[in-house]
């Protein structure tokens, strides 16, 4: 590598057998940075929560679905199955930017064969299935390792690949309860199931993965070496409760729930403002902040109250100050309080939905989102890449793939496959660019 | 074995979480950390819980967690030899890590331009909360503000109830690994024959990056003009958290692949044949819905959470039991795994830490060091950079150090 502006990855490739958020995440950041990927997916079966294929719906469910606000599945666009909804779902086409797909079936003996010619020519292998499925396909890598000595295989299971907990099955939202996030982030005047799921651990594992990779490569770079990284999502997650775990271990506290509160600032919590689900997060550390915030919401008998005279009497009558603060925020419009609350600096931020986030003047003006024009899909905008390296300019370069989109690039040219072996595996079902009807039904016609 | 990391020298300006994270992980596998206070401490130093509850720079939970295997100098950036100083430490700098204010760096005369000019190898990672530039570059931030603004807090709780954040500080840590990230890509460019680069890391955009839903759901709404909302408690039937005879387990029945195992599991093998057992539960019959969910809240509510979920994971449904941290610290699993560190330290004493994310087969962990205490590799660290025993205590008594 000789020219400048190259991405640090560029030269790297990839293979992934990745399902539902945290693995595919990990390979999306290595793509966006350079890494030719290349997502290994059947189609003779399906692969879980990824393309969203085992529960496709109709146009009239999927509007009263995406009208209930629930997105996490993935939707198809303008709530529209089409004739290859796997290829059009939301949630997959929102990471699988820059990535390749080879349709291969590891648990056949054929998909086997091309898989293990797959890991002679990559230099990365990451998964994230339960471990009895690796193991039954015969790929770990002491099994891998035997084929290209250089490997890094990244294995991301939810719990490790040892202890009574190795091969449960969990998404991120079940992680987050196994190691006390979901209790800590519940109201605290409420129960768990009032907390609703989130996929947090799903997004720290994504980016420590990719730099647990990345990591490994420097360090095979120096030293030649090849290595499995073992990473549980919830082992992933755990310093990012650091602090909660040392106030177990050192002051013998259990966490209580925390909501929005926060230990020494008042007030320091979500306010409801003008209009529907509309609110406002605020947070004053200190007396000039907290008089800046009542003069701007010209809530004058606050500042006079002796009750709220100093930080720790604020904290102390926390819950009749927050419940006199709404009275003032909720006759304001969100973004215009933003604002005004800023130029006094006055710590707060309105709670955007995604349109909100999209029409973002911050993030418009730092060019964060990109158009994409995907054949079948249309023009719609994606979230862009996380950081910016100020001399190394970077943009998405390619659209998600289409299930087996790149089958004869990979095999022909990369596995060396003869057009009739090639053929030979398209008639026999085992390669192709769609599910057949025993295998995704298609029932939402 | 060398560590992943070995040789690479890290110099961290940075305080709070997010950058200190980023210096945390470089450690954790292997880089040399020197980290820069100034006087008064890194602002983690202040924050409470402390051990014991007793206030004390050297005892702050936050920070003796974010510091683990770094050495601490100090320096007063407002003093005319810092600049000087801090070029000195740069000669022997792969990575800067630095927090503040956009410009604030470059009224102190380093900026990333200045330091690079002689180091063209140099990366320097800037953590702000809107990135370096745009209309908010200058706003105020904290956690529940980025979380607010670019994370997906409006999804988070009831909807019958005010949206809450997520837990901690996670809008910064997830900053915190993702600017470690860059740093290795920057790093192995230049090992690749590349320059070094100056990363801008907004905390705002990470969330807006964020793989909890938000990426997701903005690409779903980009897609149907719709939003993501919170969803009432017990949405789902059958799905989602539920009581137990201690405490709440979190299983995924409804709406899977293995549901009708989950109907047999629960004793209730007829409701296989009904029409509503193959839709997405949202889409659930009311009598169905009602039917399901009294019989699996009777099947729990007679379990508790751990052998609820052994049961469950048995025939394959995905669940989780929602932990409090002493669940999470005395559970077995973890125990085997040895996730936790212990570690001693002078002020602080000897308590149970969670360090290492990652296992590596070819390569042993090195053992976890302590957190530092403020200045405590002062004369070490100035020595290295030429200042001799005199130099060193003129500048304690000057104030700079």
């Amino acid at each position: 590598m000789t020219t400048e502006n190259f991405l640090p990855l560029d030269g790297y490739r990839v293979a992934e057998i990745t399902v539902v958020w945290a693995g595919p995440h990990v390979t999306q950041l290595l793509g966006e940075w350079g890494a030719e990927v290349i997502r290994v997916e059947p189609t003779t079966t399906i692969q879980p929560y990824t393309r969203g294929a085992e529960r496709i719906i109709n146009t009239a469910d999927q509007e009263n679905t995406a009208k209930l606000g629930i997105l996490a599945g993935g939707i198809n666009p303008e709530t529209t199955p089409g004739l290859d909804p796997w290829n059009r779902n939301s949630s997959f086409n929102s990471h699988a930017r820059n990535k390749k797909s080879m349709s291969c079936d590891i648990m056949t003996p054929e998909g086997r064969e091309a898989f293990l010619r797959l890991i002679e020519k990559v230099d990365v292998l990451v998964e994230n299935n339960v471990p009895m499925t690796i193991e039954r396909a015969k790929i770990t890598y002491e099994q891998l390792k035997e084929i290209n000595p250089k490997l890094i295989m990244l294995r991301m299971p939810a719990f490790g690949l040892s202890g009574p907990y190795k091969n449960y099955r969990a998404f991120g939202t079940h992680v987050e309860g196994m190691i006390g996030h979901h209790w800590l982030r519940g109201y605290p005047d409420g129960t768990p199931d009032e907390t609703g799921d989130a996929f947090t651990a799903d997004a720290l594992a994504g980016v420590m993965g990719a730099f647990a990779v990345t990591s490994a490569l420097v360090h095979r770079e120096i030293t030649g070496e090849g290595q499995q990284i073992e990473m549980p999502l919830a082992e992933s997650f755990l310093p990012a409760l650091g602090e909660w775990i040392l106030d177990y271990t050192m002051n013998n506290r259990v966490a209580d729930p925390q909501g929005n509160l926060h230990r020494e600032h008042a007030p320091h919590s979500i306010y409801p403002t003008k209009g529907e689900d509309s609110w406002i997060a605020i947070d004053c550390t200190n007396d000039e902040e907290f008089n800046s915030l009542c003069i701007t919401l010209n809530a004058h008998d606050l500042l006079n109250d002796e009750r709220f005279k100093s930080l720790a009497k604020r904290k102390l009558y926390e819950q009749e100050l927050n419940d006199a603060l709404a009275r003032y925020t909720q006759e304001w419009d969100n973004d215009q309080l933003f604002h005004l609350l800023q130029s006094v600096s006055v710590c707060a931020g309105s709670v955007h939905n995604e349109k909100q986030l999209l029409e973002s003047p911050q993030l418009r003006a730092r060019d964060f989102f990109e158009e994409l024009e995907i054949e079948g899909v249309g023009t719609h905008t994606y979230p862009g890449i996380m950081t910016k390296w100020e001399n190394t300019p970077n943009q998405i370069r390619s659209s998600p793939p289409k299930l087996g989109e790149h089958n004869e690039e990979i095999y022909i040219e990369l596995l060396e496959y003869t057009e009739k072996q090639y053929t030979d595996l398209v008639n026999k079902g085992l390669v192709g660019t769609d599910y057949s009807e025993e295998v995704v039904p298609r029932t939402w016609e | 074995m060398q560590q992943l990391l070995e040789g690479l020298r890290v110099l961290e300006l940075s305080n709070n979480v997010a950058g200190p994270f980023t210096g945390k992980l470089l450690a954790e596998y292997g880089a040399d950390v020197v980290k820069i206070e100034p006087l008064e401490g890194d602002s983690a130093r202040h924050q409470g819980p402390y051990k014991d509850d007793i206030p004390n720079v050297e005892t702050s939970l936050l920070f003796l967690h974010l510091n683990t295997n770094k050495k601490s100098i100090t320096l007063n950036f407002e003093s005319e030899n810092a600049v000087d100083i801090t070029k000195k430490f740069i000669d022997k700098t792969d990575i800067v890590i630095e927090s503040f204010a956009p410009g604030q760096m470059e009224n102190w005369g380093l900026s990333y331009e200045a330091l690079a000019k002689d180091h063209e190898d140099l990366i320097m990672a800037s953590i702000t909360p809107f990135g370096q530039s745009g209309p908010w570059k200058d706003y105020k931030a904290s956690e529940i503000v980025l979380q607010a603004l670019g994370g997906p807090l409006h999804a988070n709780g009831s909807a019958f109830r005010e949206p809450i954040k997520s837990g901690g500080n996670i809008a910064q840590y997830h900053t915190g690994i993702a600017t470690a990230f860059a740093c290795i890509a920057a790093r192995l460019r230049i090992i690749r024959g590349g320059r070094g680069d100056h990363i801008d890391q907004s905390i705002y955009e990470a969330q807006a990056g964020f793989r909890d839903r938000r990426t997701s759901f903005t690409t779903g709404t980009s897609y149907t003009g719709y939003v993501a909302k919170r969803q009432p408690p017990g949405a789902r039937p059958a799905s989602g958290p539920r009581m137990t005879t201690d405490g709440y387990a979190n299983i995924f029945a409804s709406g899977s692949r293995r549901f009708p195992a989950a109907l047999d599991l629960i004793g209730r093998p007829d409701l296989k044949d009904h029409p509503d057992a193959k839709k997405q539960p949202h889409l659930f019959s009311q009598e169905f819905a009602s039917e399901l969910e009294g019989s699996w809240m009777a099947w729990l509510i007679n379990r508790d959470k751990k052998t609820a979920i052994a049961e469950t994971q048995e025939i394959g449904l995905l669940g989780g039991a929602i932990y409090t941290t002493k669940d999470l610290i005395e559970d077995e699993h973890y125990r085997s795994r040895e996730v936790w560190d212990t570690i001693d330290h002078p002020v602080a004493g000897s308590a149970a830490y969670t360090g290492r994310q990652i296992l590596l087969s070819e390569t042993s962990r090195k053992k976890p060091l302590r957190a530092p205490l403020l200045g405590e590799h002062n004369n070490e660290i100035y020595a290295e950079i030429g200042f001799t025993k005199k130099d060193i205590d003129e500048m304690k008594k000057n104030g700079i150090i």
